[in-house]
């Protein structure tokens, strides 16, 4: 069967690393440290599907993953953030650093390849660039990420940073501590089903 | 061995640093034998290096068992000894090309390029320190790396043999000094042991007309 025709989108895109993958395998050893890989790809899979993601990839110690709702996004994230804080997830917990994320909006082209459907264009390169600069449990947000997300959502961020990126110049952002709002902390517009 | 070679050198030194990997090297000796057909071919390969990187500054040649580790040195410009070191790979594909077009099939030489220019600690005979695991990383690089890259080309248009891949350090002096190498992004990678994110370049060049994408011979 012939793969469809790319598609030109505006997407959310969000980018996830594991803090201290490459500790965990030296600390716990490689089998075991896939073991953890594979149960977190298992569950952010799910939880991916759960909150209505279009596509997502994933890239050894983290993934990349796209949105059509800015709105599904942070509460994507916060579900992330708390896997490792889950008693069920025992293969995740003591094991888990945490996470650094990254969150951009912008116009990719949505391909179905060899390998399923991913995303391409320099704003995906923005969004995966923003990820090293996150510290561990935060989100860096692009501004326009920022501006198209609920009212709500806005008023967590931080003060506005900007950093220089190849071949796109100055792309403005800002960070958002996620490990404030964990399920049992979170504000009340946040416990959505 | 450059006659450079017996000069002083210092203890950390910027270069040009080129893995090359003989391509099914170990398949190739099992099947037809070491002494036969491997043997000869490792061989063949250390001369034409010899040969091509001469006077382009070759300072290191290290076996890696199946290829070999490469350092190009420029006293004036580190920028150059990149530049250098692109160079005699391409003039390496082009006589490897030449001659697996006059030996059998089985004795043809098949390669994987990769190129990094970055301080190296000098030891005799061999260099050491993160680039050139950077360099080793770099020349790993293959259509399986693909679907866990982003902005990936698609994995079956990355070649399988007689290719060269580069590091953004070196892409970033070639579009600048050079103007006969053409360069693509294969896609933003994760290396290794190595934070971040890598953009991978393919260099090509139009004045090595050999299909070098797919190794295939020349008519």
């Amino acid at each position: 069967m012939e793969a469809p025709a790319p598609l030109r989108k505006s997407l959310a895109l969000v980018c996830c690393d594991i803090v201290g993958s490459t500790r965990l395998i030296a600390r716990v050893g490689d089998l075991v440290a896939s073991a953890v890989f594979r149960e977190f790809i298992e569950h952010a899979d799910r939880l991916g599907r759960q909150h209505h993601s279009v596509m997502i990839k994933f890239l050894g110690d983290g993934f990349l993953a796209a949105f059509e709702n800015m709105g599904d996004v942070i509460p994507f994230l916060i579900s992330i953030e708390s896997l490792s804080l889950l008693p069920q997830n025992s293969t995740l917990i003591g094991r888990l650093e945490g996470f650094r994320f990254s969150l951009h909006y912008g116009s990719v082209l949505y391909i179905e390849t060899s390998y399923g459907s991913d995303v391409l264009g320099e704003d995906v390169n923005i969004a995966a660039h923003l990820s090293e600069i996150a510290q561990p449990n935060e989100v860096v947000i692009s501004q326009a990420a920022l501006e198209r997300m609920p009212a709500d959502y806005q008023t967590l961020a931080g003060a506005i940073e900007v950093r220089p990126f190849k071949r796109v110049g100055d792309v403005k952002f800002r960070r958002v501590k996620l490990i404030e709002y964990h399920p049992n902390r979170m504000p009340a517009w946040f416990r959505r089903p | 061995m450059a006659a450079s070679d017996a000069e002083p050198m210092p203890e950390v030194v910027t270069e040009a640093i080129v893995v090359i990997d003989l391509v099914e090297s170990t398949l190739t000796s099992n099947l037809f034998g070491w002494y036969a057909v491997g043997r000869q071919a490792i061989r063949d390969l250390r001369a034409l290096i010899g040969e091509v990187g001469e006077r382009r500054g070759l300072r290191c040649l290290r076996s890696t068992g199946d290829g070999y580790l490469l350092t190009f040195h420029d006293p004036q410009s580190a920028e150059r000894a990149a530049l250098h070191a692109v160079e005699a790979v391409f003039e390496l594909l082009n006589r490897v090309a030449h001659r697996n077009r006059e030996v059998p099939e089985e004795r043809a030489l098949n390669l994987r390029c990769a190129v990094h220019l970055g301080e190296v600690d000098v030891v005799p005979n061999d260099r050491e320190g993160p680039h050139i695991s950077m360099a080793f990383r770099l020349e790993g690089i293959s259509r399986a790396s693909l679907p866990a890259a982003l902005n990936p080309i698609p994995p079956e248009q990355f070649p399988l043999q007689n290719y060269v891949l580069c590091s953004e350090e070196v892409a970033g002096i070639l579009s600048r000094r050079a103007t006969h190498w053409e360069l693509a992004s294969i896609g933003l990678l994760k290396l290794k042991g190595f934070p971040g994110w890598r953009e991978v370049f393919r260099i090509t060049s139009e004045e090595h007309p050999t299909d070098l994408g797919s190794g295939m011979r020349a008519p």
